[in-house]
Order: C-alpha cells, then structure tokens, then sequence
C-alpha cells in the first residue's frame, strides 16, 4: 500500500459474505484492514438468510422422509412434530456459523467497528452505535480505501407495509413461534419457493402467487413446469400468471386479491399469513453516500465496474448493493475481486456478462440449480446450439434413493463446444452443478465431461449422460 | 529431455558429448541443451554405456521426452528405437537416460505450446483458423488464452488465417521459405534465435513503438565512476556505466509508475516493484536477466549484481527463473560503439530504454538564457551520450515519456 495517513488501507462496510470475504482477502494481502457491521456478524446471509433456512429445509427434508417412511418399511404411530424445534435448530447453526466469522476476523486482525458506519467525506466514516452493541463508543474512522457492501432488504408491495404478523417478510419467515395454518407466498422466485417448501411440508396450507406464467420464471421452462409438478403434488395452490391487486388484512388473517393476466378475472385467496417474496432494495440511502460522491442508479444501486470500483476511485462495492446479482456467493467472488483491486494483485475482473454463468439455486424439493443460458436465450444470443438432456430416472443411485423425477440437461455451443448453460432439477443438483461451473469456467466442452470417468453408482453419472447426449449418444438411454 | 524451469517446455539437443558406446558415469556431462530461456549440461542419470541416442543433434523436443538409453556393456536393446520424433513404444532393459521414465513421452507437434493450459474451446478454434497461440494474448488467470480473447484476437489482431500459417512456417520450419541457391548455407535455428524472432514479431504487432531520443552530458557521472571505480575494484567489484544507469532509471521508474507498468484489455497493470531486465549480448543472440528490485539497491549492490548477472549470463549458469518477472527492460547497445538505437520492447513491459556510447563531443554551453546567437556562447567538449526511450503508445503519451527520460537525465548529469 501506498503510504498514506488513514486509520486503515481498507476499511469494509457491512460483514455479509460480500464484506467479510473482502476484509479478509484484503488482510490476507498485507493491507490493514476494519469492517463495520451494525447489526450481526455475517450479515444477512448467515443470521437471516441462506444458512438458517438451509437448516429449516433439512428438517422439511427429514419430515418428508419420515413422511415417506413407508416406502422404505417402516411404520410407526404418533409422529409427533414440534415446529419450533427446526426454529430453534437454525438459530444454533446461525450461532455457530457467526462465531466462525468473528473467528475470522481475529485470526486475519481485522478490526470490527460495532455501529452503523455513515461516511462524512470520502475518505472519513462516523460510526455510532446500533443494534448490534449500543454500548459501543461513537468513534470517526478514516481509510485510503473504503468498500461498500451494506446489502438490502426484503421489497415490501407498494402500500403493503410488513407487520411480522400477518404480513411477513423473510425475516420474519425464519422465526416464527409456531406453523401458520395456512400461508400465502406472493413470488415464486427462490426465497418464496423454499419457504413456501418448507411451510408446506410441516403441514401449512400453501398457496403460490406469481406475476409470470410460471415458478421460478428466471430457470428453463421444463425446469419450472418439473417443481410445478411437484409442487402440486404436495397440494400447493400455484397461482401463476396473475397480479396482485389487493392485500387486505383482518383480525383472522388476509386476503389477497389477484387479477388473471390472460382473462382480466380477478379472485381472491384467504389465508393467516401472506409472506411477500419479490424482489430486495438496496441498503444505501442512509450511508451518506452524497458526502462521498458515489453515484447510485435511479432504484438506489451503487453504480460499480468490472472490478467493482464506483465512480470514486478509492471507492468500492459488492454485493446486493450493486444489484448486480443479489446471491452471497456472487458477493464473496465480488469482495475478491474489489480487494485484490486494491492490492493491486492479479485478479479476474467480472464483467457484466460473466453474471449469467454464476450458480443458482433453490434448495426447495426437488432441488433446482442452473448457470449460463437457456436454449432460447442462446439462440436469442445468436449461437447455434447442441442440447443434451437427460433423466434421473433410469440413474441406480436416483433409483435407490427413490427419486423419480428430475434431469440434467447442457447447453452447448454447436460449434466449439463451449458450455453454454446447465439446468439441473432433482436430488442434490446443487451439489453436481460445481463440475459444469468449473467446465464453463475452463472452457472445458462436453466431450471431456462425456470421457472423464464417473463413479459408478452416483448421481453425478447424470451429468456425465447428459454431456454424451450433447455429442449425441447417451449410452443409459 | 529435462524440464528446467515452470515454463520451459521443450529443449533443443545443442551437442552430445558421448558417442553410442561410450563409458558414461552418472553425473558426467552428457549432452548439451538449449532452450528459449537457458542453455546447459546434462549429467548422465546413471552409470553405464550409452546405448543409443534417440534424439539427434538441433532436434528439439518436449521436455519428459526420451533422449537416450544407458544400459549395462554388451546389452543390446530388445527392440531397437527408432531416434526422434516418435514415442518409444517397447520398453528397453536399459535405463532411460535423462527424462522422467513415469511419464510416457508427450507426442511432438500438434499441442499448442507455451502456455500452461490451452483449453478445449480455445484450442479447436485455434485449429479451425489455423492461429498460432503464441500470438495471442491472454487475459485469463496466469495469463491463459479464453475464448474471449480468441474472438477478439480473430476480430482484430489476427492477421489472415493464410498469412498466420505462413509466419508460423517461417518461424518453424526449415522446409519453409524461399528456396536456397547454390551460394547460400542454411543454419537452423537455434531454441534462443527462435524464441527472440518470435518475441520480435509478436511485440511489434502488439505494441504500437514510439522512441523519444535524449542526449545527457555525462561529465557528473563520468566524473563519479572516475573517481570510485578503483576503490570497487579493490572490492573485487568491476563499476561499469551500466551500474549508474540502472540506478538512474531504476528511480525513475519508482518515480513514474506508469513506465514501469503493461497493457491489458481492461486496464493498465501497473507493478509496485521495479525488476529491471538488462540485455546481455551473447556469442549467438541475447539474454534478458532480471534485477529484482532494483530502485532498493546502492551503487554498490547494483554493481555486484550486474557483475554477477551478466558473468552467469555469458557462462550459461543463469538460473532458468532469472530471466522471469522483469518489469522494464534496458539495453545498453552503447558498449558495441552503437550510438543510437530504436530497441524493441521486451513484451508484455510498456517500454524500454536504449543507451548509447559515450563519446566526446563538442557541445555549445551559454550562459545566456535566449536561443540567440550570444558573447556568452562557447563551444566545449564534453562526454554526451543518446538515451532512447522506445514505449507502447497504448500505455504511455509522449510527455508522459519523456519526463520519465529527463528524470533519468537528469540524475546522470547531477550526479555526486
């Protein structure tokens, strides 16, 4: 680092898995480093998001083997389920999760300024205390470089404020003291889906509102109508295709008023609780991002390059802030990138176009996960295309474990051979999509997939099949 | 055949110093290579008689490939092998002389070389236009080629796939070219005079070459070498001229950053550390050893490292990794009575710095400040030397450049 006479080489705002993951890269490379969190250590991801429901939608998983039970031969009375149980499980994985960063932070001597970090001028930030320790002494802190990564919040309908009673957020999703008997879930992207998952399986009666034609509208089509499928099957009410019009509340629960977008019909659905999933706005109004002079867009977004530097040189920032891509691992490959910039270091920018081939998924049942393009979107891209798909069906280790439904499929480019997309819906999907990330990253095609040897009884054959049937020759079909 | 450094990745059989047949004790001289970055010995992996060589003298293949077998007196090999090019298929009784026996032997040609990962994609693209990879450069991690920066090389860069194919021929093959008459001997090309044609051609097709040009009176230095070069060489310590111009550039280039930085697609990479590359002449082409971090150094330590550099240098004992990592580069022609040259820059740098002789010249000093003709003018002879400074114009403007040269100027001619 140049010399200078800042408090900090780089000073973070925010410690989600953006922030924390910048701050300790950026120690790691010789640079001193604080982060400011106001609330708790790891952000949304850890306290309120990706890792406490993953441990609700494994206790939905465990339910539904038991559910199951006696497929597999057995059979037993007075199933009993105590719904705060899978509450008060996740709030310990998040206990242990949050300590494991603020192990972190001292092992990489990061210094975490307790408060609300707001900047004063562009190189000075004011940190007063907040949630996450009001005792905390108000203290001015002033760094050569400074990294915004302050994440967002749940989008609330227009007029429809979140009560955390009968209007919920994800938020309050997480930690309710008991089962709603009956829930609405207005957006049928990712969060909704696995929340809407994991009420069902404990009994709710769940109903699905979406503005487009179908669940998860950003995955493949066949993707979507394949969890639709399943979705029914558990007695889910998916209501696609319509807007919602109107959000009442009473004193025994809500009604939401929806309009067909095909028929113009309007309807209503009652429920206890509707939990609104579209969409998350930035965290950047109150940051005095002004006194810095960093730009936002017209919807709040702070405004970065491929590298993640705003308008201001020394100013940085990653994640759901930027709106780039709102997903904690994006994030963390941000803060990389932001903090090796500041370094100085070689590093791998990220361009606008690199974003379609980040992972994606939703860990509803079954699984979804995705990268790269679609069919129609490659060929809208102008390439000529090879697809291969192919069941999990007819897999031994899909078989065994009793999963019948669900495919892999590849898009490639006809002509190189690059990987341009995978889709993947059924068991563990999640798990096998990392070897086509790392395909498409290496630009490795499917003809090595298709010869690299897979073992034999796995899931990931599946993908190995749907590599041959690209070149055109499944060999299990 | 020996893999010498990370990079190297194929060699040259310069000489064999045993004939089949000969006693051979392990780690006896055995032959000569060559590669674009070093050449040396190779000790004999074993003790015994060489039975056969299977590479022949200007040869040149990849690194992990078979050379020759060492057995035991009166063995014969149970198959013969047939020498070069193709993989030994039968394995012999005797040892592998020279190579890494657990790796089967790499076949020749074909694989794009150079790089450290080629991946599919790129490599069928490769195939399809017929492009040589070492003309591309790459963006990726370490520098690895992705499509990305194959689209953009065939939209831009790539000169005619017809065209490519030919200069690759040029390069590479002896069969190529315009035919030989009578008056003409043909001298293959050694691993060394290979890699710098092709670091020629490929820095002038890259970069866009601009030299700025200075004259320095280098009376101050000539006046400080005189007057120390004898307490160095009571340190055992030779103080060449060199000495003060790495010192003199190695402070510009602190100074001015943007000198000591390359051009990428998306930005200008610029080095927080100043590894000065200096050229040193050799019997048959040149050698670019590197001095790390050398605006940290004194007079006196950068006089022992170019000593050192340069006496490995011409004895062919530099260290493969010593040539690696330069961020600038400079070429002292002067010391061959070169007056004035336009070198090449040394990819993927931003510029490099041309030296002249130093020679007596008479030059006007006035005291007079105006241009015009004055009592005050007078005609003396001082000690002047050309510095040209050739640069990439994508990185560097010419101001930019040229108070980088008049900071190296100006060191020299106020030196004390």
């Amino acid at each position: 680092m140049a010399e200078h006479n800042y408090d900090y080489d780089v000073l973070v705002l925010g410690s989600g898995p953006g922030g924390y993951v910048a701050a300790i890269r950026a120690a790691q490379l010789g640079l001193k480093t604080a982060i400011v969190e106001r609330e708790n250590l790891g952000g949304v991801c850890l306290n309120w998001g990706c890792i406490p429901k993953k441990s609700l939608l494994h206790n939905a998983e465990v339910l539904e083997t038991l559910l199951e039970a006696e497929d597999f031969g057995f059979t037993f009375e007075n199933l009993q389920v105590d719904f705060g149980s899978a509450i008060k499980r996740s709030l310990g994985v998040v206990s242990r999760q949050t300590k494991g960063v603020a192990f972190l932070m001292r092992k990489n001597k990061i210094d975490v300024l307790e408060g609300q970090g707001v900047f004063q001028d562009p190189h000075t930030i004011e940190v007063t205390p907040a949630e996450i320790n009001p005792d905390a002494p108000a203290r001015t802190v002033s760094a050569a470089n400074i990294i915004i990564a302050t994440g967002g919040r749940a989008r609330p309908l227009p007029g429809v404020e979140f009560d955390g009673e009968r209007v919920l957020q994800y938020r309050h999703a997480m930690r309710l003291a008991e089962k709603p008997e009956s829930l609405i879930v207005i957006g049928a992207g990712a969060i909704g889906m696995e929340l809407g998952y994991f009420y069902s399986t404990y009994g709710t009666k769940l109903t699905v509102v979406e503005l487009l034609d179908r669940v998860l509208p950003n995955e493949d089509p066949e993707v979507s109508s394949e969890v639709a499928k399943a979705f029914k099957a558990k007695g889910i009410n998916l209501l696609t295709g319509v807007r919602t019009e109107a959000v009442e509340v009473s004193d025994s629960g809500v009604t939401v008023t929806v309009r067909n977008m095909q028929d113009d019909s309007t309807s209503s659905v009652e429920a206890a609780k509707v939990l609104v999933a579209i969409n998350i706005v930035p965290n950047t109004e109150n940051l005095g991002l002004e006194a810095a002079g960093v730009q936002t867009d017209e919807r709040g977004y702070v405004k970065v390059d491929a590298v993640m530097r705003t308008n201001v040189p020394h100013i940085y920032s990653i994640g759901d802030c930027t709106g780039k891509m709102p997903l904690a691992h994006v994030a963390s490959a941000m803060g990389i990138t932001a903090a090796e910039t500041i370094a100085d270091v070689e590093t791998l920018p990220i361009p606008d176009e690199k974003y379609k081939f980040m992972p994606r998924c939703t860990y509803c049942k079954p699984e979804v996960a995705s990268m790269g393009m679609t069919e129609a979107q490659a060929k809208e891209a102008g390439y000529e295309v090879n697809v291969g798909k192919f069941p999990f069906l007819p897999n031994g280790k899909a078989q065994a474990l009793g999963v019948k439904s669900g495919f892999v499929k590849i898009v490639a480019d006809a002509k190189y051979g690059e990987i341009l997309g995978a889709h993947m819906v059924g068991p563990d999907v999640t798990e096998l999509l990392p070897e086509l990330s790392l395909a498409q990253f290496m630009e490795i095609t499917p003809a090595e997939i298709a010869r690299t040897v897979h073992a034999h009884p796995t899931l990931s054959e599946v993908i190995m099949e749907a590599a041959h049937a690209v070149e055109g020759h499944p060999i299990h079909m | 055949m020996p893999k010498l450094g990370e990079s190297v990745i194929e060699g040259q059989v310069a000489r064999w110093l045993k004939a089949p047949g000969d006693q051979v004790e392990k780690l006896e001289p055995l032959l000569e290579i060559s590669t674009d970055k070093i050449d040396t010995e190779v000790p004999a992996p074993a003790s015994g008689v060489l039975l056969q060589i299977l590479v022949a003298e200007g040869e040149t293949v990849d690194a992990g490939v078979t050379l020759a077998f060492i057995g035991q007196p009166g063995e014969e090999l149970a198959q013969p092998v047939p020498t070069t090019a193709a993989a030994p298929t039968a394995p012999p009784t005797g040892a592998p002389a020279a190579s890494f026996p657990a790796d089967p032997a790499p076949t020749i040609a074909q694989r794009p070389t150079g790089r450290a990962f080629i991946s599919p994609v790129v490599s069928r693209m490769a195939a399809e236009h017929s492009v040589d990879l070492a003309q591309v450069p790459g963006t990726g991690l370490n520098g690895r080629i992705t499509k990305k920066d194959m689209v953009a090389f065939l939209e831009n860069g790539a000169a005619p796939p017809v065209l490519s194919a030919q200069r690759t021929s040029i390069a590479s093959s002896p069969s190529a070219g315009w035919a030989l008459n009578e008056d003409e001997t043909l001298h293959p090309l050694t691993s060394m005079r290979r890699a710098i044609a092709q670091h020629m051609v490929q820095s002038k097709a890259v970069s866009p070459h601009v030299t700025t040009l200075f004259e320095v009176d280098m009376t101050a230095t000539v006046r400080h070498r005189e007057a120390h070069k004898e307490a160095f060489a009571t340190r055992g310590l030779h103080l060449t001229y060199t000495a003060y111009f790495v010192m003199a550039t190695a402070a510009a280039l602190a100074a001015h950053p943007r000198v000591n930085s390359r051009f990428r697609e998306d930005g200008i990479v610029q080095s927080r550390r100043v590894h000065l590359g200096i050229a040193v002449a050799l019997n048959d082409g040149l050698i670019v050893p590197v001095l790390r971090d050398a605006d940290e150094k004194n007079l006196q330590g950068v006089a022992r490292a170019l000593n050192d550099l340069t006496n490995q240098a011409r004895s062919g004992t530099l260290m493969a990794d010593a040539t690696r990592g330069g961020t600038f580069t400079m070429t002292n022609h002067g010391t061959s009575g070169s007056l004035l040259g336009t070198p090449i820059i040394n990819q993927p740098q931003a510029g490099i710095l041309g030296i002249g002789a130093i020679v007596k010249r008479p030059v006007v000093r006035s005291a007079a400040a105006s241009l015009l003709p004055s009592a005050d003018d007078a005609i003396v002879i001082r000690p002047m030397c050309y510095l040209s400074f050739t640069f990439d114009h994508r990185v560097l403007d010419g101001a930019e450049a040229d108070r980088f040269v008049a900071h190296i100027k100006e060191q020299l001619e106020t030196w004390i």
